[in-house]
């Protein structure tokens, strides 16, 4: 028991143990699997991400500078008529009044006279204005402004080029975010000689940046050149801060590698970590205005639904694997308890299989179980449906009488096997003392009634067999009648069914009686035997027994014969109840059978010739070969003719008698006559070693006759000879 | 039982065939009665056929090779069964004739 507990606690152990391998196994598979997944689908979204945002500021930029292009073509179509107003500097006003007029995007235009260019116009700023309620025109002129000052005019002279300036604030106007380009007008002679602007409004700048929808929580940003914040989400930094300062308050550093890539009007998108999140910026500038634009999206943003599906897979899979244990805990307890089962069924079955052993310990299994004897040949077997059964037999040889018995228990397995114990034991009791088969079941039910609770009963066969005299005395109680082997024929034996052993006390069993001949023989059994059945549900049957049993066997042959047949009947259907069989062969050689012949013949030569035919049936009764006849005939020829020719004198008539006898063993030629008496066995020995020219002629029968036969005798009784030859066979 | 007879100069062929028991060996040994006279050259006995053979078959058995021998022929017997080889044994015959 101690060891079993070892040896189930390590079974737990090692089922645990494997239990978690599984689960440890399954959670890193499925936790790869979504790994490389997640990977995949971020890998994915950030593509995704930064073809939207690409998408989005190309698309911006596009728009931009289409106001742009419009802007800068106004003044450029302008600078024709700003160049020839030069040479009449009144009209200056008129060309800076056409270009606002003309073109709807420009709020206001300057053309300012580079100093000095003119001898009697030091400084000249004519300036036109949208201003709502209509066209304004002033002079921009004043030392106030002193635009020759002004970066709209000083960087177009230097560069020679049109120059769009930085957005500004409009303090003349409600405030407006503003833009100018400027563009240098040159005299014929190629001299920079005045600049000519135009002035935008950036107010759907604003709405257009901020229009970009990329994601919800994404924004747009727009820088200028000098690092201006120009759009914003938040208003309040809208002209006044510069990238610089505002980039200040963030706490990642590489943000000033983002201002440096924006200043430099480079594209691309670079991961900022600021308010405590990543965010991605995608970013490219505006050409010509020395703008840059951004997309800011913050990552949550990105890979938002991505995390909200890896949370819902990491649950699901955590939920899996915790189902996974559970099962596994169920399968490991449930595991254990099939094998508590399992121990517990193969300790009964290790019972069961030492009860078969001492139930099969308790009837004879040695055979033949009396090798000395000659005069009995007895054979049984028991095969229970189940380890144990409730079939008997016994025998047992007392005062040269032998005690036999066979039985069935109602039921079968362990109760039928316990009163099929006390049957057997019961039997060995009373045979031990009592003689007669009658006295021995009587005996045998008052001792079985008397304790029968369970109303379990005993069909039983008893018989008791003179061994000397073939004298068999049987009692049946209420068993199926034995079959009886006897003249050639198998039939039942002659019974009165009695009733059962266990079922009325003091019941009146009646014993019968018969005598076995020399080479009769019983078969006892159950009718496990008759009542086998096959798959159809057919039973074996008398017929099929009886048929079995028809050949000449040996007790033990006979059982292996039915064993067999039943075996071969029944196939694969599983047996329903106890076989068991007894084969009893009674075999007494003072009481065998004796087949004789009997011929005669008259003292005629002729009539030898009928001896052929009469030495032909005694072979056959006899069943020997044919070499064995044709010796008997030659031996049986020689000793008829010796009568024949010499026994009755001077040709008188006499008969011939010859008897042949048949026996176990040996043939005996009897050949008598009642002629002269004569005793050929007194002839002289033939000496056959003699040449030809010795040799007599006659003395060869008597001769043949002696060498042919076994035993060879003479004698003279009742006037007659009698001459007696055996052969043994 | 049937006897043949063939007789080519010095060679004379008996062909015995079924039972050669005391009754069939009266007729037998009147049909070689002549050959008893003429005994000088050599005398087949054709045995093949020859199922059963008692003392009187083999008493003329015997006669014929004692006038053979008185005459200087030969008797050879020829194709005897298992049987009959057994009462040949049994009676010294064996050692007598010429067996083929």
């Amino acid at each position: 028991m101690k060891l079993k507990t070892i040896f189930d606690k390590r079974l737990i152990k090692q089922s645990a143990r494997a239990g978690l391998l599984l689960v440890v196994v399954a959670a890193l598979t499925l936790e790869a699997t979504s790994l490389i997944q997640y990977f995949y689908a971020r890998h994915g979204l950030k593509e995704e991400c930064t073809r939207r945002a690409e998408s989005e500021l190309e698309a911006t930029k596009f728009q931009i500078m289409d106001i742009i292009n419009q802007a800068e073509s106004a003044v450029r179509n302008s600078a024709w008529i700003a160049a020839w107003s030069l040479d009449y500097p009144d009209s200056m006003s008129a060309v800076t009044r056409r270009v606002v007029e003309q073109n709807e995007v420009v709020m206001g235009s300057a053309l300012a006279l580079v100093p000095g260019y003119m001898k009697d116009h030091e400084l000249c700023c004519p300036y036109a204005y949208e201003a709502g309620n209509g066209l304004q025109l002033f002079s921009l002129a004043t030392p106030e402004y002193d635009y020759p000052s002004k970066e709209w005019f000083t960087k177009p002279v230097e560069q020679g080029s049109g120059y769009w300036s930085e957005p500004y604030l409009d303090t003349g106007g409600g405030g407006l975010l503003m833009t100018t380009y400027s563009l240098p007008i040159t005299d014929r002679s190629g001299k920079i000689a005045a600049v000519l602007t135009a002035d935008i409004s950036l107010d759907w700048l604003t709405s257009l940046v901020e229009d970009i929808e990329v994601f919800p929580e994404a924004f747009s940003m727009m820088i200028s050149r000098q690092g201006e914040i120009m759009v914003c989400p938040a208003e309040t930094l809208v002209m006044r801060s510069n990238v610089a300062e505002a980039s200040s308050l963030v706490e990642d550093t590489t943000i000033n590698r983002l201002n440096r890539s924006m200043l430099a009007g480079e594209s691309g998108s670079m991961p900022i970590r600021f308010n405590g999140k990543v965010n991605h910026v995608f970013f490219a500038p505006v050409e010509r205005t020395g703008w840059s634009m951004s997309i800011v999206v913050p990552e949550t943003e990105i890979y938002g639904e991505l995390s909200r599906m890896s949370l819902l897979v990491t649950l699901l899979q955590i939920l899996g694997l915790a189902m996974l244990v559970l099962i596994l805990r169920s399968v490991i307890k449930n595991s254990l308890k099939y094998k508590e089962l399992n121990d517990r069924k193969e300790r009964i079955e290790n019972e069961l299989r030492i009860g078969r052993g001492i139930q099969m310990s308790m009837v004879p299994k040695i055979f033949p179980p009396f090798p000395e004897r000659h005069d009995i040949d007895i054979s049984a077997t028991l095969h229970p449906a189940k380890e144990v059964g409730g079939d008997l037999y016994d025998f047992h040889i007392r005062d040269e009488k032998l005690f036999f018995c066979i039985g069935d228990v109602s039921g079968k397995g362990i109760p039928a096997s316990l009163v099929m114990a006390v049957t057997r034991s019961l039997f060995r009791t009373v045979s031990a003392h009592e003689n007669g088969p009658k006295r021995i079941v009587t005996s045998m039910n008052e001792s079985m009634a008397d304790m029968n609770e369970n109303n379990m009963f005993v069909t039983f066969f008893c018989g008791t067999l003179e061994l000397s005299s073939g004298h068999l005395r049987y009692c049946n109680a209420g068993h199926n009648a034995p079959l009886l082997f006897a003249n050639d024929s198998i039939q039942h034996l002659p019974v009165v069914p009695n009733l059962p052993l266990g079922i009325i006390p003091g019941m009146e069993y009646q014993e019968q009686e018969i005598d076995l001949d020399h080479d009769d023989a019983l078969f006892l059994y159950t009718d496990g035997v008759t009542e086998a059945e096959n798959v159809s549900h057919e039973l074996f049957g008398e017929e099929r027994l009886q048929e079995v049993l028809s050949y000449r066997r040996s007790a033990q042959e006979h059982l292996q014969a039915v064993s067999d047949a039943v075996s071969e009947f029944v196939k694969e259907a599983p047996q329903s109840d106890d076989i068991t069989m007894l084969f009893l062969h009674y075999l007494n050689a003072n009481k065998q059978s004796v087949k004789q012949r009997h011929l005669v013949i008259h003292n005629k030569i002729e009539e030898i010739s009928k001896l052929a035919g009469f030495v032909e049936a005694v072979a056959g009764d006899a069943k020997i070969d044919s070499s064995l006849a044709l010796n008997l005939n030659l031996a049986l020829e020689e000793a008829v003719t010796n009568v024949v020719m010499y026994a009755y004198t001077d040709g008188a008539d006499g008969p011939v008698e010859i008897d042949a006898a048949v026996r176990p063993g040996e043939i005996v030629f009897t050949v008598s006559d009642t002629g002269k008496a004569f005793d050929p066995t007194a002839a002289p020995e033939v000496d056959i070693t003699k040449s030809a020219d010795e040799r007599k002629i006659g003395g060869l029968g008597i001769h043949l006759v002696r060498k042919l036969m076994d035993d060879v005798t003479y004698k003279r009784e009742n006037a007659k000879n009698v001459l007696t030859m055996t052969k043994k066979i | 039982m049937e006897v043949r007879i063939n007789t080519e100069k010095d060679l004379t062929t008996v062909f015995l065939s079924g039972r050669l028991d005391t009754p069939s060996s009266q007729e037998v040994a009147a049909k070689l009665e002549s050959l008893q006279d003429k005994a000088s050259g050599t005398i087949v006995l054709d045995c093949s056929e020859l199922k059963y053979i008692s003392s009187s078959g083999l008493r003329i058995f015997l006669s014929l090779r004692k006038a053979a021998a008185a005459q200087g022929g030969k008797v050879i017997v020829k194709d005897i069964n298992d049987d009959i080889r057994n009462v040949f044994m049994m009676t010294g015959f064996l050692n007598l004739f010429e067996i083929r």
